[in-house]
């Protein structure tokens, strides 16, 4: 993944970028003859609307961000690039773009033309002709304040002058693009850069992910398991010394998009994991004879969601017909006493089961995964939030078979957890600790024979729930880490 | 430290007024309402007459309660369920006593309610105990359930007896939290809201709080009303140090409505405040916003819209509505006010 910082005027397609490269002077250039074609008419403006931002009262001055990363393209004066770059600040410092369309004119004669360039001089409407009229044929493009688009559009239609809006709202554009920005800008040149302390969008984590298999080569791998209903791509780390299907060890985090700590914690996982091998010797020791299988967005399109709509989204979003309402329930969608009590049949609550088991692609990709690897020992499924170590069954009272020996782990990997910070969690089956729950991964997954089958709840327990502060992602990632070591040991150390 | 004791809003049917000496249990049939109030020592005198009338009264129905613990306790015909629950490494509070209503139940064999019950109840206790202080700047959070026995009366009641440490809501940075210890009394009607509530507690700060709330005040009337919609706290869980009061009021509010709405089944937990409808400081705090509540066995998101008044040292005045429909709250987007709260019920 390139990791040049260009200057983000590449990110404004078409508008600010193009105008720049069309800046040639600072000077507003006499109007061109008709039939020539516009040049620098763009850049011209550009001064126009600097000068006019400048004397916005709104004006809050550029952002913070280092404007030495700015590069510009070629043939733009340095006194351009300043008064470039202060435009740039001033439009993203300001706010007030905020209902303003962008409308593309078309017109047919010269008549019209003539009819925009007058629309042009009207000053009190504040337009902003990022093309300007020049000539039938050539598409106008303007900028319309909101308290002129009224006026404009009237004025257009009254002329039978065609114009199709091509930007709806030109503030959520500037938001979406600073946004852009700065994710650009925070993202990580290696993972020794990365910031763990930090929530990250989908984006961030896969760029992640591509760092840290370019730096580790040996030790892992990106694996592909699927695609996402709305077709994100499911990837899955293998960190493996060698071997030929060792016994796996499977750790999935974020089944529920909205326990983000889950996700964060995944990712920290995995940058441990290639800090421990060859340092830690019991870990060491771990991964010369197993390999461990990492899913840090187990749900790409919830996990989205959460960062571009509803930060406590919990399903899939795959659209169940017959209903307006979206998504399911993965850790109820597993063929495991599928639909049973401790499931919803209503396709508006979080924990709708799904029309029938595996019906969520980020389920069956799992499901298909672990039946075609065939030899994982081990599996964990990690949550948010409650504090808890959780194992089969949720959807029946029946114990496990293997409940006393899990019963037994569980009760060493909580010590072990809170032995760093003093965290307390509480560990039993999923019935007895939590609530019944059908549907869910480890009890498919333990029917599947995959004795060591646990899923965490991890911090807190309510004070700050699902949003817990990004300050606690490395306590929490660290504590955790010492009860999945004691996890893995166990299945290293008892083969079956 | 004074122990703390209070009682939840059926005090009409209280039945006693000083802890009786303890008799045999054998005999007694517990009776619904009349017994949900049981009254250890230090309650509040609160219309002793009526509860001498009470008493009178359930004497002659020859259901007089002994102590509050006693006649609860189920006879021998009843089935009893125990779940002792003892925390792994963290013993019992030494110095704290449990009182003589506790019931400690201890019968062998039987099926085990869910331990979830005891997670209900000791919750409910203490969201009751968060809107009876009616202190925003000592709100409580539940910390450890180191005790509890429940049973279940004839009468489909579910009776959680409760024994936890509560820490501060609000973090005291890196410092020991300070803990306080209760014990607790819930009574859950099956599937109904609002269980009945009795709940001691020992280790909650008066002095202090009387202050931090009247600076809670004065911070709270200094702040622009800043109406519309807010996410405090934020996406990343954090919160803007200048607006912890506002969140601390919101959550107090919050507890009046999470206990009100808590059953055997359903517990909660206050997520967000999403957005301000009014906010007025002459005087009392007149503060109508929302707030969503994760609902927990459901995992549905509700939004509450909730209106209170409150000034320091006052019992706190709230109203609530909340949106009933499961799952819908999860298809709005943040602030996109699909949701038209215009009535609110008078609580």
């Amino acid at each position: 993944m390139e990791t040049q910082l260009i200057f983000p005027a590449a990110l404004f397609p078409a508008t600010l970028s193009e105008r720049a490269r069309r800046c040639q002077s600072l000077e507003p250039p006499p109007r061109p003859p008709r039939g020539t074609a516009p040049r620098c008419k763009g850049g011209g403006q550009l001064l126009g609307t600097a000068r006019r931002l400048l004397s916005w009262e709104s004006l809050k001055g550029p952002r913070t961000f280092s404007q030495s990363q700015l590069t510009f393209p070629t043939g733009c004066s340095m006194k351009g690039l300043l008064i470039l770059s202060v435009l740039l600040g001033a439009v993203l410092a300001s706010e007030d773009f905020v209902g303003h369309q962008v409308l593309r004119i078309s017109v047919a004669d010269e008549a019209q033309v003539q009819k925009v360039t007058e629309l042009e001089e009207l000053e009190h409407l504040q337009l902003d002709f990022w093309r300007g009229p020049a000539q039938p044929g050539s598409p106008i493009d303007v900028r319309v304040p909101f308290p002129s688009i009224q006026a404009v559009k009237v004025f257009l239609e009254a002329h039978g002058i065609e114009y199709t809006i091509m930007i709806e709202d030109v503030q959520s554009l500037l938001d979406e693009e600073r946004e852009q920005m700065f994710a650009f800008q925070a993202r990580a040149a290696s993972t020794d850069t990365f910031n763990y302390a930090t929530y990250h969008t989908l984006e961030e984590i896969y760029g992640f992910m591509d760092l840290l298999v370019a730096e580790h080569p040996q030790l892992v791998s990106k694996l592909q398991i699927g695609n996402t209903y709305e077709g994100r791509p499911i990837y899955v780390l293998k960190f493996s010394t060698g071997g030929n299907n060792r016994p796996a060890i499977w750790i999935d985090t974020g089944i529920h998009s909205r326990e983000w700590v889950t996700q964060a914690s995944g990712v920290w996982f995995a940058k441990k994991i290639t800090q421990d091998y060859g340092q830690d010797p019991a870990f060491t020791s771990i991964l010369d004879n197993m390999d461990i299988f990492l899913e840090i967005v187990t749900n790409p399109d919830g996990f989205a969601f959460t960062h571009s709509k509803n930060r406590l989204w919990r399903k899939t979003r795959s659209i169940t017909a017959g209903s307006s309402c979206v998504g399911v329930d993965p850790n109820r969608n597993w063929d495991a006493g599928f639909g049973l009590a401790g499931a919803s049949s209503n396709p508006c609550s979080e924990t709708y089961h799904g029309k029938f088991a595996n019906s969520e692609v980020e389920v069956k990709s799992i499901v298909d995964f672990v039946k075609n690897h065939g030899n994982i020992k081990a599996f964990i499924s990690i949550h948010s939030y409650s504090q808890l170590l959780l194992y089969p069954y949720g959807y029946t009272t029946e114990s496990a078979a293997d409940q006393a020996e899990l019963d037994q782990l569980a009760e060493s990997a909580v010590k072990a957890l809170s032995s760093l910070y003093g965290t307390k969690f509480k560990y039993g089956s999923i019935i007895k600790a939590i609530y019944r729950a059908s549907g869910g991964t480890i009890d498919w997954t333990y029917n599947q024979g995959i004795k060591y089958s646990y899923t965490f709840e991890l911090r807190d327990t309510g004070r700050y729930g699902f949003l817990l502060p990004a300050s606690q992602i490395i306590p929490t990632a660290q504590e955790t880490w010492l009860a999945l070591q004691t996890i893995m040991e166990h299945t290293l150390n008892h083969p079956y | 430290m004074r122990p703390y004791f209070f009682e939840s809003r059926y005090r009409q049917l209280q039945a006693w007024a000083i802890p009786a000496p303890r008799q045999p249990a054998a005999s007694m049939q517990p009776r619904q309402q009349p017994l949900s109030e049981p009254g250890p020592r230090g309650r509040r005198p609160v219309a002793p007459l009526l509860a001498l009338l009470l008493l009178l009264a359930l004497q002659r129905t020859g259901a007089a309660p002994a102590g509050p613990g006693e006649s609860e306790k189920p006879g021998d015909n009843q089935e009893a369920y125990e779940t002792a629950y003892e925390d792994y490494d963290y013993g019992l509070p030494s110095e704290f006593e449990l009182p003589p209503w506790f019931s400690n139940l201890k019968t062998p064999g039987g099926p085990l309610l869910p331990e979830g019950i005891l997670r209900q109840g000791a919750l409910a206790a203490v969201h009751f105990l968060n809107f009876r202080e009616g202190s925003p700047s000592d709100l409580q959070m539940l910390s450890t359930v180191y005790r509890a026995s429940v049973w279940e009366t004839a009468e489909k009641e579910q009776h959680v007896d409760v024994a936890f440490t509560t820490e501060r809501f609000k973090p005291e940075g890196d410092k020991e939290k300070p803990l306080a210890e209760c014990a607790a009394r819930v009574i859950f009607r099956k599937g109904k809201p609002r269980p009945a509530v009795n709940i001691y507690c020992e280790g909650l700060a008066e002095k202090n709080k009387r202050q931090e709330d009247y600076l809670l005040y004065k911070h709270l009337k200094q702040l622009k009303p800043l109406l519309g919609v807010v996410h405090i706290p934020d996406r990343n869980g954090y919160i803007d140090p200048s607006l912890r009061p506002l969140w601390d009021l919101a959550a107090l509010g919050s507890s009046y409505v999470m206990w009100d709405k808590t059953t055997n089944v359903l517990r909660y937990s206050l997520v967000q405040l999403t957005s301000v409808k009014q906010w007025k400081t002459d005087g009392e705090i007149d503060f109508d916003y929302t707030v969503q509540l994760h609902e927990f066995s459901t995992q549905e998101i509700i939004p509450c819209r909730i209106h209170l008044v409150w000034y320091p040292g006052k019992p706190l005045k709230v109203k609530y509505r909340c949106q009933e429909t499961p799952g819908q709250a999860s298809e709005v987007e943040e602030g996109s006010g699909g949701m038209v709260l215009t009535e609110l019920t008078n609580n």
